[in-house]
Order: structure tokens, then sequence, then C-alpha cells
């Protein structure tokens, strides 16, 4: 166990050090009657026990880095370290985000030339690269698809369509936006149910959001059908673009039908997830929706770059300045190195590693969608149910072997589900190490049962109590 | 021998100029294909329908690593902007940023994860992450603390929604107009639903709130009240007062701070506030054009179940070891999807990070010292310019790093005159209130020495000489 730092602090031990304090500035004294009563609580450290301390919690953590890392459905690809370098130029992070717009020339043509990269990769007319994250992307594109609807008079639309395989997320964007969501059926191919969509869609239907390759790592084959469906209904088509890794210079989403979509910079275009972000969400949509993008916007006149701050028809803010400039100067970079063949290569050498896992671990598991898979697959690990053994110990058990175990009991229609993403980053040695892993892992299911039911037995802590923790919240520790 | 053979012998692959971070060569590719039982990659895209099927690409346009380097720093020059004397705050500030930091967040184990999905192995940063929320929890004296959030405005709108939803049947939420203007706006955006309404209380000539038009807009529908502190205009308000108002009324207060005051003036829970949120960029995060910056939130231990976003927990394993989990997930889209607290799934766990190694830097006596540093040559950057401008409303109200000042030439003059010195002055409030024409809002951190002062100073008296147009 590490002590907190809460419980490391030693009285006047510090680290901070603070500029000369000048005779001049020490006549100034704050009102009386606002100070703080009691000082904040924060530990007492010097930096060699705040460096130590991280750097024993670094021992506790996977990376990809350190581990490899086949979480489904995030995307776990290099990260190259070239975009740390270059994010931390101070020409970048010097800048102000209300600095005049011709002292932040850079910063703004790297805005205007990701945007127009990004649309052209996914077939779509406009964006903005302002969402923080994918769930705030998902939000403002259904705030979009919402102010569409209402510019148009057409004031009946207030329920969203969305599959059952979906990520959470868009459920709680479309509740989060005022809207009523509409389960849409998978069928037992692992594609939208086109029966439950035509019955679902009405003249209440604003939109579908959807997944495409979904959740299940398929590729729609009825796409087509489905845009017309929903576009005949007078409804418009959101794209989650948690799975663009798959399809870049492949298939566009807007040639599939799509009039609005996000991306997750931090998965397909590898800045890095950070531990859980930060992460960038920006939004794409064609001409029916440019006019709604969030504000501020990016113009280019006469090779000058300007900001629009005010625009009427915009649906207006969603960040406190730009965004997160930071992450998505990093994709710029990664979009440069990689040029539209780069990128292609990447999605061919995801799609061709998920298979050949998928074909290699279809001897262990039941492989509950026989056809080609995109960039991720499931498995369903319900094989060993009478052993006791369920996916999640088998997860577990993976970490033991030095592997980050996959997304689990996600998505929620598959039993015992494991969305397994290899990505291209991967090298068939690697993936072979993970089939063989898993091989002695149902080999000690059918010995030893115990040793994966427990496990994991090599990392700083053994199985967890998570309905302790629930129960009786213990959230925070105050300094001692 | 060997030299020839890569420059000749494999020109396909070796030749190549650009990057693309696959480890599989054309023969393991091809392995891969005959155990998945097909001949080329192409008829693994069987499903998706011909017509938007696109053509291989033959040209490569992608650049090397040296190549992408040299492109990046020649944008990054291209932003004049660092090489100014910077006075300009309004929500982004400049601070030192400790050299620890990003030796802590550039950890490959950190930087390389994501959400600690799988606990056991993610006890790092999960333990950072409740680090973190303790470390809220002290700067602002409330009870809990979440993850983290996208960033201040955001935070403002999800502290709203809690309220709303910890004061049912109650469906209005006032905010004070001196909040960030930008921070109203993205408010309004979270705020679209049809039911919900959202006033704003104005503010009087000094920039605090009109408290007798507050009193009348506080009715028994009113769920929430936010204000900001200091305010957009840098003074401090009556929060005390206004606090007692709302509790009175039945409604929450929501109190968005820029967390380092809490190092000199009084904490949240000190003034009464039930929800505190706010960005904890002047913590370790550098301007970079507004993002990452790193939204929190904290509340009363009441309002712990409203709480959006990932929360850790303490608990133990099966030996009875301390650990941490993601807990109270039962709030969360991915398990109660269209009726979770938020939509929120990837937070800024990395900049949280980089937060609170900022914040244990300095630490406790750190942050009191830093904070009065700050208030200080504010202070005497006010007390220069007093004899220089003019006198208005905003000159009496208690302040803490940012200060009013109206220069007597027009903004545009004013802007020009500094930044020849090579200063940008501070922000022109008319372009958020058309009414504060030729007022700057002037951010003054630990960061600017007495000489940088006097120099803002002197170029504020030699304005005198400028012509009007």
């Amino acid at each position: 166990m590490t002590k907190t730092l809460f419980e490391k602090s030693q009285t006047d031990q510090h680290a901070y050090s603070l500029p000369k304090d000048e005779n001049v500035f020490k006549a100034f004294l704050p009102p009386e009657h606002l100070l703080r009563q009691t000082p904040a609580q924060l530990p007492e450290i010097s930096e060699i026990d705040l460096t130590r301390h991280f750097s024993e919690l670094a021992k506790k953590n996977m990376g990809i880095d350190t581990h490899f890392y086949p979480l489904g459905s995030c995307t776990m690809k290099l990260n190259p370290r070239v975009n740390e370098l270059c994010a931390s130029f101070s020409g970048f992070t010097r800048t102000h985000p209300l600095a005049p717009e011709e002292s932040i020339q850079g910063n703004l043509q790297i805005i205007s030339e990701l945007i127009s990269f990004l649309c052209q990769l996914c077939g779509m007319t406009a964006g903005s690269l302002l969402p923080n994250a994918g769930a705030q992307g998902e939000y403002v594109g259904v705030r979009m698809i919402a102010e569409y609807h209402k510019h148009r008079g057409d004031h009946g639309r207030n329920e969203i369509l969305i599959p059952d395989s979906a990520h959470g997320t868009n459920p709680a964007t479309a509740g989060l936006a005022g809207f009523k969501v509409v389960p849409v059926r998978t069928n037992s191919e692992g594609d939208i149910d086109l029966e439950d969509l035509r019955r679902l869609s009405s003249e209440r239907t604003a939109g579908l959001m959807l997944t495409n390759p979904n959740t299940l790592g398929l590729f729609s084959s009825v796409i087509t059908e489905i845009a017309d469906i929903v576009h005949n209904a007078g409804g418009l088509l959101y794209y989650d673009g948690a799975n663009l890794n798959a399809i870049m210079n492949i298939a566009k989403p807007g040639a599939m039908g799509f009039d609005v979509m996000h991306l997750n910079l931090h998965k397909t275009f590898s800045t890095p997830h950070g531990g859980g972000g930060p992460g960038s969400g920006p939004v794409f949509c064609n001409d029916k929706l440019k006019d709604f993008l969030p504000l501020p916007k990016v113009i280019k006149q006469n090779n000058v770059y300007t900001l629009v701050w005010k625009d009427a028809k915009s649906m207006g803010k969603i960040a406190s300045f730009h965004g997160n400039f930071a992450i998505y100067l990093r994709a710029y970079l990664y979009v440069k190195l990689h040029g539209n063949y780069g990128l292609r290569k990447i999605s061919e050498q995801a799609v061709v590693s998920a298979n050949y896992l998928k074909k290699r671990l279809g001897k262990l598991f039941t492989i509950p969608f026989p056809q080609y898979c995109m960039h991720e697959f499931v498995v369903q690990a319900d094989n060993y149910l009478n052993q006791g053994i369920k996916a999640s110990d088998i997860a577990k058990r993976l970490l033991d072997y030095g592997i980050h175990a996959p997304t689990i009991y996600f998505p929620l229609i598959i039993k015992e589900c494991m969305l397994i993403e290899p990505t291209e980053s991967e090298s068939k040695a690697t993936l072979d190490r993970f089939v063989s892993v898993l091989e002695k892992i149902v080999a000690e299911i059918l010995e030893t049962p115990e040793i994966v039911k427990n496990a994991p037995h090599t990392l700083s802590v053994r199985r967890l109590d998570e309905v302790r923790a629930a129960k009786n919240p213990i959230l925070k520790r105050v300094s001692t | 021998m060997w030299l020839i053979e890569c420059s000749l012998g494999h020109r396909n692959t070796v030749g190549k100029g650009s990057m693309d971070f696959i480890s599989n060569s054309e023969k393991q590719k091809n392995e891969m294909l005959a155990e998945i039982g097909v001949k080329s990659v192409e008829e693994l895209f069987c499903s998706i329908p011909k017509k938007m099927l696109l053509p291989p690409i033959s040209n490569d346009d992608g650049l090397s690593e040296y190549e992408g380097i040299k492109l990046m720093e020649a944008l990054a020059n291209k932003n004049t902007f660092s090489h100014f004397d910077n006075y300009l705050g309004a929500g982004a500030y400049e601070h030192h940023v400790p050299a620890l930091v990003s030796a802590i967040t550039s950890k490959s184990e950190f930087l390389t994860a994501y959400t600690p999905y799988q606990p056991e192995a993610s006890q790092g940063m999960l333990q950072i992450i409740f680090e973190f929320q303790s470390a809220i929890c002290a700067l602002t004296g409330l009870d809990v603390s979440n993850a983290s959030l996208y960033d201040g405005a955001s935070a403002c709108a999800e502290g709203l929604l809690m309220a709303l939803r910890s004061q049912k049947p109650r469906q209005k939420v006032l905010i004070a107009d001196s909040v960030h203007p930008h921070y109203s706006e993205v408010i309004k955006q979270y705020l679209s639903h049809p039911e919900i309404t959202v006033e704003y209380i104005p503010f009087l000539s000094d920039g605090t709130m009109d408290l007798n038009h507050f009193g009348k807009m506080l009715d028994d529908n009113v769920a929430a009240v936010l204000i900001q502190y200091p305010n957009f205009f840098g003074g401090i308000e009556k929060i005390q007062q206004i606090c007692k108002m709302v509790k009175n009324a039945g409604a929450l207060t929501v109190l968005c701070a820029n967390p380092l005051v809490y190092g000199l003036y009084q904490s949240a829970s000190e003034l009464g506030a039930d929800i505190a949120v706010g960005d904890s960029q002047p913590f370790g995060l550098p301007l970079q054009f507004g993002g990452p910056y790193v939204g929190y939130i904290a509340c009363r231990q009441e309002l712990v179940r409203q709480l959006p976003g990932r929360i850790v927990g303490e608990t133990v394993d099966t030996l009875g070891n301390r650990g941490y989990v993601l807990t109270l997930q039962a709030r969360e889209q991915h398990i109660r999807r269209e009726k979770a607290t938020s939509n929120i799934c990837t937070n800024q766990a990395l900049a949280a990070l980089a937060s609170l190694v900022g914040i244990l830097w300095y630490g406790k006596k750190g942050i009191q010292k830093l904070a009065l540093t700050n208030y200080q040559r504010a202070a005497y950057l006010k007390d220069k310019l007093k004899s220089i401008c003019q006198p208005t409303p905003f000159d009496a109200i208690p302040f803490f790093n940012e200060i009013i000042v109206k220069f007597k030439k027009p903004s545009v003059i004013v802007q020009k005159h500094f930044r020849q010195q090579g200063i940008e002055p501070g922000v022109s409030l008319e372009r958020f209130y058309p009414h504060l024409k030729d007022y700057f809002l002037i951010a003054v951190t630990e960061t600017k020495s007495l000489e940088q002062l006097d120099k803002y100073v002197e170029t504020a008296r030699s304005l005198e000489k400028c012509e009007d147009q």
C-alpha cells in the first residue's frame, strides 16, 4: 500500500519556491474580513518525496507503453512521443485564449487546416474542434439536430433512435439534450433490425445515433437502407466516430448518409488517453447543419486567419475557450505524419489484426458473429460458466500475465462479453502471445479454476471490493 | 553488403519516408491474411457497400518525424504572442508551472493508460484521482469532489444541473451577470431543456450583484443561484450574505471560483456555498490557448449522489489491503444510460494530475504565500495606476489578482501603444459589455516582476503623449 500524500505530510516540508518578495509589495494587505479562517488542509511535502510518491504510483498502473492493452472501443494504439514534444513548444503553451488574432496565427492555422483535413477524411463539409471529449461532441451534434428542426418549424420531433448496442454516452447525451430515447433492436446478425427501425421511425424522429462499424465491430451492410428509412421519416443521421480507426480512407461517413458526427481524437488520432482524458471530440457535418456549428469559428481570408465570436444562427458556445487545443494539435501532427496514405494503412492493418485474432480465438470461445469483423470483435466467454468462470475472471487473470484486459460486459446485449481491439500498433508476435496466454488460462480453468477465480495474484492489490466502496463511500483523505 | 541490401533489396519498405507506427511487415501481414483465409485486405471489407468503398492510395503523402517537428516549430513561431508581457486573465491565468508537473504527467503509465476500468491494474491513477478529490475538498472546504470535469464552463453547467435534480420540482436558476460571459453562454447550452428557466441577476456600476433586485428574483421556483468568486471583474461579492439569502429561499448556491483564491480568502464552506465549481488551470496547467484545463466540482455530503462523472472511492481487497475503485457508478452513463446524472465519460484525468502536482508542490503554506503574492502584485499595480487612470466605481471593491482600469485614451490606442512596448495590457471589456467602453481587466500573477510592473506603469503614463487618432 502507498499512503496518500495527505498521510505523508511533515510540518514545514515544502517543494515550492516563489519570486523575491519586494518590500514595496509587502505594504499591501488584503482586507481582514475576507481572509480564510482555517487554512486549506493540504499536505507539506518535499520535492523528493513528491517525486517518489508518483514514481511509486506509476508502478501500480498499466499503460500502452508498458503493456498490451486490447481494450475494445478505446483504440489503445501507440502514442508517439513526438506529439508530446511539439505540444510543449512555448509558442503554443504561452498563448492566451483571448490573445489578439494577429499574434496567434499559428494556432488558428492548425485549427483551420485540421478541420479541413478531417472533413475530407469523413466526407463532411464543415466542423468544429471545440468539444472537449466524445460525449461533449455528441451533445453538440444532437443540439445541432435540434436546432435544424427548430429552424424549419418542425417542432414535433422529440425522439432520438439509438441501437441497443450503443455506448452509454449516446442515450445519456440525447436525454441531456431533452430528447426521448427510443432503443432500436439489434438482430441476430449483429446489425440493426430494419423492421424495428421502420416501425419506430416517424414524424417524432429527430434523428438516429449510430456507430458504424458498431460496438460489435461489424460494419452495417444495410447502412444505405438505414439512412433512407431515417431520412424518409424526416430525421437526421448522427455518426458516433468512436470506431473510425477501421475505415480511414476506406469509406466515409458522409457517403454512408450521415449528416453530423464526432470523432474521438484520443482514440483514432492517438492523442494520449491520459488515464481518462483530456480527450477531444470534434464535430463535423454536411451543408444542412453547418450554420449551427458552435462558436468561435475560424475563417481564412487573404491568408489571414480570424475568429468569429458572434453568429445568430450558431448554437453558441460549448467550451470555456477553444476546447482542448493542446490535444487536437497533437492530432494535427499525427495526420501530417501519416498523410492519407498512412491513415489508410492504419485502418487496413487494424482490420487484419482484429480478424486474425478473432480467427485464432474462435478455438477457445464462442464467437457470436462469424462474419469478418472490422477493427474489433466480441467473443462470448460463456464456455466455462460450468467451472464457475466468468468473463471478468478471465479478464483479471490476463492482468497476471502482463496483459491489460479487453473491455468486458459491453456491449450489454452479449452474454459474458469481451470486446477486443488489438489496433494496428501491435505486432503479430504480441497477438500470438495474447492467444497463447488465453490458451494457458483456459487450461487453468479446466485444471485449477481457483487460480483464475481469485486472480489477480501478482499486482499491487488483489481483487477489490466494489460493493463496499459504494455502500460506505470514502471519497477523500484529510491531511494528518 | 548489408547496407546495399537495405537500399536496393528492400526498396519498397526501407525507402519510405512517412510514419505509420505499424509494427508488422508485409510478410507478417500476409501470414495473418493466410490464417484468416483471405488473399487480400479488400476481402475483409466485403460488408461495406461497393459504391462507398474507396480505392487504395499509392502516393505516400506523410512526413518523417524530423519534417513533422520542423512544421510544428514553424507554426509555433507564427504565434508572436509568446514574446509579450501578458496581462490577460479572465478565466485563463499565466502562472509558473513547476518543472515537476511535466516530469510526472509524462510518465508512460499515466500518459498512456485509459479510464481505470480494471482497478487492480490501475491503482496508480485511481489513487491520483482520490488525492485530487482530497485536494479539491481541502481547498474548497467542502465534503466530496468528483474526478474532474472538462473546464470551468462545463463545471458551472454541471453544478447547476445537479442542483436542479436535488431541488426538484423547482425549475429555475439565477445566474449573476457578473459570471464569466463565456461560462454563461455554455450554461445556457446545457440548460436548454424546455422546462428549465434561466434568469440573470444584474450588477451595479461597481460590478457587484444588485442585492435588492436579487431579493425580488428569489422565488420558490428557484433551485440554484450561480455566482463567481472573484467575479468576472475581479471583485469580491458579498457572498456570505448572498448564500444566506439563497438558503432562506430554499435554494442552493453554486460558487464558481478561481481555486487560487482559496489560498487567501474564505473557503466555499466558510462562505456557506453548497456546491463549489471552477477551473483548476491556475495550478499546474499552462495557458495553451485555453485547453486542456480542468473543471472541478465539490459539494456537501448530502448531495453526493447527484454528482456527475467519475468518482473514486477507497475500499479493500480480499486480503484486507487498502485499494481504490471507481464508485457510485449507478449515477453514470454506462449503467443508467438516458437517466444518468451526466453524459460525461472521458474527463480530464491527466490535467487533473497536472493540477494535483501543482497544488502539492505549493502545499499548505506555499498556496497561502502564492495567493498573497498574487494579491500584493495586483494591489501594487492598481495603486500605481490610480493617479494615471480615470477613477471608476470598480475602485472601491475588494479584489484578488485581477483589477479594472479605465485609461484616459480609447482602448484601441491603449492596445496599440502597449503592444509597441511588448505588453498585452489586459482584456478590453467592451467585447463582453459594450457599455464598459475603454475599461480593461488586468490580471497580475507571481510571474510579473517589480521591473515589469513598473514598465507597465511607465507605459501607461506615456499614453498621454499618444494622439487620439
